[in-house]
């Protein structure tokens, strides 16, 4: 078994992997860079090493660095979160190397399905459906336009290297593509280091369902049931839930089987999703091979609270050689899971992203109710990184209930300081259309601004109120306003600026 | 009874706390009880509102039932000093880089020009001309880190 563990990760991801490890007795080293010295990850691991300056180049994605640091502290094991070098397989290859276990799949496994062009092929191979789309070899803007002119409009151009919609643009016809195309190019070598481009049909209002795939090491492939995450604005998740309300049950039998037969083709171990473009409805209805995220997921607790399975416990036992403790028959989903990205973003600027300190942070709790987050009071979302704060995730008997729960539980989460979407996520949870489960991938897309008209812009007296009634905790006597509000003796009160550091 | 004066917007309210702690607001009043740090349970009557509060310079940062609002407290803090926003100036909205920079001083540029793209939290923001002009000055460098409130580029 791994006994001590790096985690070459920040925020949410990383604190939930300690929280892990704490609970499987494995030692853990954090990494960080100068922006987090204060950070939650870095107060809550065993150890913690220094990386470099903010800039991700220098620090989260300094591969050499990370090696080093668990060279240095005696790490026999790296988890890489998501997102930095988690589908970097000169990284997984750099921990094989230095005989460091990666927990993860084997790096020819990330190298097969990180070439979006070698996976399909290989999907194709295997009896996966894919969309129809190509990668020409020539990358030039000329190639790349005849390209999208023999698929024909409307195109998505992705990079080839890339995941979470960081590149990806829609192009509806010829005369935007080459602004398109130049964008893409320059987000993704900026974020991939690698700028090659990948075309393909655009599937008329898919719905974006994925499976949870485990591989052991001893040729066992298991699926943990789908996720459905298609509320996404601009390719970025912002609610996903599990069971999906568009799968019937012989559509995901079908589809967990496709998931089994990708992960067996792409030679997998450990946690993976395999991505689909599910199109249609009922038992008729048509899924596609999109990609294979070879990591863990952002959205990963959903399948945790619906299958009752750790999957951060289960990553590190497969990772330590031990065989999955379970079969396909053996696994099941129970009631309903939803969770909610709260990003510090600000709906009625156009969803920009904010960053700031949080003056004041509470998180809901009650039966059914998690919180995955990276912050506390009195931190700070950086500019540096990724806008995400947390994700609330909630679990109900039945979907309906699942949906109640969080939005009472949002209702009851104040963040101040930067703006949220949690406005937003009430808003949406609210909408007709995500109440029927009839939302696809563009939903978000062409209706958000419409959506955005629906927040409530009348502030309630009652917020006046309190505000004239506050007095600054940290400066007596500085407020001439008449009296401050009555004081409840209750012992939490007087707990009031106790903080979990 | 002090009365205080909160903005939001274009809205405009006078609360009064009298001494038992029952606040004014027009005809209605609201009796407020703290409930831990920033927290307070709000009484209009008829319910009761759990509403917190945090304090950013002289600002008051307020959320109710997921509704998050910034009010301006007047005379909460001595001497404002009030940001001038110049109309002909393009500025970042929040820190970021400057990835691209597309004009020069004396370039003319029309209404909804980009120019210059900012990158902040891994996506790109371009900044539009707010108006035809002709550019005056450009007060940054491609690759810079700048600041929120100040300016980029000029227009004449």
């Amino acid at each position: 078994m791994i006994r001590r563990l790096l985690i070459a990760n920040r925020g949410e991801i990383a604190v939930r992997i300690i929280r892990a490890c704490r609970e499987l007795g494995i030692r853990t080293v954090a990494v960080y860079s100068d922006a987090d010295a204060g950070a939650q990850h870095v107060l809550q691991a065993d150890q913690a090493v220094r990386l470099g300056p903010p800039p991700p180049r220098e620090s989260y994605l300094n591969a050499a660095a990370i090696i080093d640091a668990a060279r240095l502290t005696g790490a026999d094991a790296i988890h890489p979160g998501y997102g930095f070098l988690s589908e970097r397989p000169t990284f997984a290859r750099a921990c094989e190397e230095a005989g460091i276990v990666f927990v993860g799949p084997p790096s020819s496994a990330i190298e097969r399905m990180g070439s979006k062009v070698g996976a399909r092929r290989l999907m194709q191979d295997a009896g996966v459906p894919v969309v129809p789309g190509e990668a020409p070899a020539d990358q030039s803007d000329e190639a790349l336009t005849s390209a999208a002119l023999r698929i024909g409009f409307p195109v998505l151009i992705k990079p080839s290297a890339g995941g979470g919609g960081i590149g990806m643009k829609v192009v509806r016809d010829a005369a935007t593509l080459a602004e398109s195309v130049a964008a893409a190019r320059r987000e993704a070598q900026a974020a991939f280091g690698d700028g090659t481009l990948y075309v393909e049909r655009l599937v008329d209002r898919p719905r974006h369902v994925e499976v949870q795939v485990f591989a052991d090491a001893h040729g066992q492939v298991v699926h943990l049931f789908e996720r459905e995450c298609s509320m996404q604005r601009r390719h970025q998740k912002v609610i996903e839930e599990s069971p999906s309300p568009a799968l019937t049950p012989a559509v995901r039998a079908r589809m967990g089987a496709a998931a089994v037969a990708a992960a067996r083709a792409a030679g997998y171990r450990n946690a993976g999703t395999i991505e689909f473009l599910l199109e249609g409805t009922g038992d008729e209805a048509q899924f596609y091979f999109l990609e294979m995220n070879t990591r863990l997921q952002v959205e990963h607790p959903v399948t945790e609270v619906v299958t009752g399975i750790d999957l951060v416990h289960l990553q590190l036992r497969i990772a330590s050689g031990e065989p999955l403790p379970w079969t396909q028959d053996a696994l099941s989903q129970r009631g309903h899971a939803i969770e909610c990205r709260i990003y510090a973003e600000d709906p009625a600027q156009g969803f920009l992203p904010q960053a700031g300190p949080l003056l004041l942070y509470r998180e809901p709790q009650g039966p059914g109710i998690r919180v995955d987050s990276g912050f506390v009071e009195g931190g700070e979302i950086s500019v540096h990184y990724d806008p995400m704060v947390a994700k609330l995730i909630v679990h109900g008997e039945t979907r309906d209930h699942a949906r109640r729960r969080a939005v009472a539980a949002l209702r009851r989460y104040p963040v101040l300081g930067v703006r949220t979407n949690i406005p937003f996520l009430i808003t949406l949870l609210e909408h007709p259309r995500f109440v029927d489960g009839s939302v696809d991938t563009g939903f978000l897309d062409r209706e958000g601004d419409d959506i955005r008209r629906l927040l409530p812009t009348t502030l309630p007296a009652v917020g006046f109120a309190a505000a004239a009634a506050h007095r600054p905790a940290a400066r007596p006597g500085a407020s001439g306003h008449g009296t401050a509000a009555t004081e409840v003796a209750d012992p939490y009160v007087t707990l009031g600026g106790w903080r979990n550091r | 009874m002090t009365p205080i004066t909160l903005k939001l917007g274009t809205r405009t309210v006078v609360a009064r706390v009298d001494p038992q702690g029952h606040v004014h607001i027009d005809d209605a009043a609201f009796a407020v009880t703290a409930a831990g740090a920033g927290l307070y349970l709000v009484d209009d009557g008829s319910r009761r509102w759990h509403v917190a509060v945090a304090d950013a310079g002289d600002a008051r940062w307020v959320a109710v039932d997921g509704q998050v609002a910034v009010i301006e407290v007047e005379g909460a803090s001595r001497g404002a000093r009030k940001k001038t926003a110049r109309a002909d100036a393009m500025m970042a909205p929040m820190p970021a880089t400057v990835v691209k920079l597309l004009v020069e001083p004396g370039q003319a540029v029309t209404e909804g020009e980009t120019v210059l793209v900012l990158e902040a939290m891994k996506m790109e923001l371009p900044v539009r001309a707010p108006r035809d002009g002709v550019v005056a000055a450009v007060h940054c460098r491609q690759g810079e880190l700048v600041q929120p409130g100040v300016a980029l580029v000029d227009l004449e």
